[in-house]
């Protein structure tokens, strides 16, 4: 197809909408407050008001004409449907921390500075990936970074292995007391690592007798990190970061070789796994326990809580929900992080949460389509495995929310309140912004 | 005014945004798709191409590297006349002792494709769509044939398939 230089229109056109969503959202936040008074003159809202709205529709903007200069020939749907996402995370973050008794009134703030710097990375990574060679000619460096990253997360789920500390993948940087979590930056190297490696060895992978020693070899990597994941969900207890590293390497796997029989052998590896989990360590029925029995009379109000609140919430919100700023979402706990889609879902209702869903299944279908389109095996994987990220973790945290599986600590992309987070995300679609430029 | 019916305005108006963005990104998307299928018309016009054929299994072909290498799932352009056959000579290669010097030839005509067998020594066949849609086995070819989409055709002991085409 022949792309000329031209200016990106249409991703401008995409971009009102998040911006209109961000004036109109703070409009009704600002109302929300004052609600039992009649509107007049006197009690419209204030110009600063729309402050955040101003600062992210300004970053959004110059994000797009820095793509118009570096990237002019990229998909231009991602930034806006990832645009849209960020900003129903700052409306939310502002949300729930300006409601009473919240302890960080200042949550919207910090989240608009994320998206913010996030969009400065994902910029970043579109001119630092202006040739990819550099990414994809030293595959082991992004093992060994990969490696590095997780043994942070090991190292701390080891030395709190006996305490109960809620999240031990963090690592704290300096005086500051900035905080980040390496398992996010993780998730990028190792689909790196991968897409390179797997492409590599595919004729072998993809026709060789799957149980002879050749193929084995070749498998070691993708049996280490099936490993690595085991360990962390037993050592860290982050189980979802483990079900999303799973996920990644069987989803590679698969799009590499096409065949169904190494994704069953992974699953039947991960039963065995949680199996011996399951009959060995005590937490691990514990939260299961949670899970399948959190409306018993004894639990609700004590480890069931923050479960049946989330579904409360959900319920509370209705086909359209109670409104922005007219429900209590503070009142489950984490609504902030993990259960930010049981407040976006007790405010905008079923219809808002459909309308959620479809943005992630436009992020991913528009992933899944520069892989579709690219030439390259290379870059075909680091599509498909950069888009799983988002597939899988938005999977794994709606249905911890929705009680369909034991609630584990991963943050819906984009929305959920989370600096490291954002941020990653962001280098996923500067990422994935490049890649969408190797088209046929 | 009442604030409680802006709001009701304000929220109806923010959902439907959030939709919108959906609506848009989908409507991008079929004008991309809709600008690729033109592209490969053009192609297809450019070079005379009439249809396409699938490469389902390459029997005991020798030229399965270098230049003129076939390979299972290879899709080949058919133009106006194209001929198979052991021939270097001709469109699409067969090295095999099964398939004649000049052994098939595929060629469009009435706006449709049409097999027929150049005399060969074992024979062309195509497996032919039956009145009830279904197909019947391989049948050796003594004249011009019409294809449909989805036909098969053997060559010696290279099979074909016929891809969707659109004229």
């Amino acid at each position: 197809m022949i792309y000329g230089r031209r200016y990106r229109w249409t991703e401008m056109g995409l971009l009102l909408f998040p911006a209109a969503f961000l004036v109109v959202a703070l409009l009704e936040l600002e109302l929300a407050q004052t609600a039992s008074t009649p509107l007049t003159r006197n009690t419209l809202p204030p110009v600063d008001t729309f402050i955040p709205a101003i600062g992210l529709i300004v970053a959004l903007a110059i994000t797009h004409v820095l793509l118009n200069i570096f990237a002019p020939d990229s998909d231009q749907t991602l930034l806006p449907i990832a645009g849209t996402l960020a900003s129903i995370g700052v409306i939310m973050a502002l949300r729930i921390g300006a409601s009473p008794g919240f302890d960080v009134p200042s949550l919207g703030a910090k989240q608009l500075a994320w998206v913010i710097v996030g969009l400065g990375f994902c910029v970043l990574t579109v001119i630092l990936t202006r040739d990819l060679r550099w990414v994809r000619n030293n595959p082991f460096i992004w093992a060994a970074t990969g490696i590095a990253l997780i043994g942070i997360t090991l190292v701390n789920g080891l030395r709190h292995f006996s305490t109960n500390t809620p999240s031990r993948d963090v690592l704290a940087i300096g005086p500051g007391g900035f905080s980040f979590q390496p398992s996010e930056l993780f998730k990028i190297s190792l689909v790196i690592f991968f897409s390179v490696y797997l492409s590599e060895n595919q004729a072998l992978l993809s026709t060789g007798n799957i149980l002879s020693g050749a193929v084995m070899r070749k498998l070691l990597p993708n049996l280490l990190v099936l490993g690595i994941a085991l360990v962390i969900a037993v050592v860290v207890r982050e189980l979802g970061l483990a079900l999303l590293i799973f996920g990644l390497v069987l989803a590679l796997t698969y799009a590499t070789t096409n065949r169904l029989s190494y994704v069953l052998g992974g699953l039947a590896i991960f039963t065995v796994g949680a199996v011996i989990a399951f009959s060995v360590f005590s937490y691990t029925r514990v939260r299961l326990d949670i899970v399948v029995n959190a409306f018993d009379p004894n639990k609700a109000t004590n480890e069931g809580y923050q479960i049946v609140q989330g579904l409360i919430a959900f319920a509370s919100g209705g086909v359209f929900g109670s409104g922005l700023g007219l429900g209590h979402p503070t009142i489950v706990p984490a609504s902030n992080t993990d259960y930010i889609a049981a407040a976006f879902g007790e405010e905008f209702g079923f219809a808002g949460l459909l309308a959620l869903l479809g943005l992630f299944m436009m992020l991913v279908f528009r992933g899944l389509l520069v892989a579709m389109r690219s030439r390259d095996r290379i870059n075909q994987l680091m599509a498909v495995g950069l888009t799983s990220v988002f597939a899988l973790q938005t999977l794994v945290i709606l249905a911890g929310n929705l009680k369909l599986m034991p609630l584990t600590g991963v943050p819906l992309p984009f929305v959920a309140y989370g600096g490291s987070s954002v941020i990653a995300n962001f280098i996923i679609i500067g990422f994935l912004l490049r890649l969408s430029e190797d088209r046929t | 005014m009442d604030t409680y019916s802006v709001l009701l305005v304000l929220r109806i108006l923010l959902v439907a945004i959030l939709y919108l963005v959906i609506l848009r990104v989908v409507s991008v998307a079929r004008r991309e798709m809709k600008m690729v299928q033109e592209e490969e018309r053009a192609v297809r016009r450019l070079h005379n191409i009439v249809g396409y054929l699938t490469v389902e299994n390459v029997g005991s072909i020798k030229n399965t590297a270098g230049p003129r290498a076939l390979h299972r799932r290879d899709r080949l352009d058919i133009k106006e006349i194209t001929t198979i056959g052991r021939d270097p000579a001709n469109d699409i290669m067969l090295e095999s002792t099964f398939v004649s010097g000049y052994h098939t030839r595929v060629f469009f005509k009435d706006g449709s494709l049409w097999v027929e067998d150049l005399n060969s020594h074992n024979g062309t066949f195509v497996s032919l769509l039956r009145k009830d849609g279904n197909y019947q086995g391989l049948e050796r070819i003594t004249k011009e044939t019409a294809v449909t989409p989805k036909t098969i055709l053997q060559v010696g002991d290279v099979i074909f398939k016929f891809d969707e085409f659109k004229f």
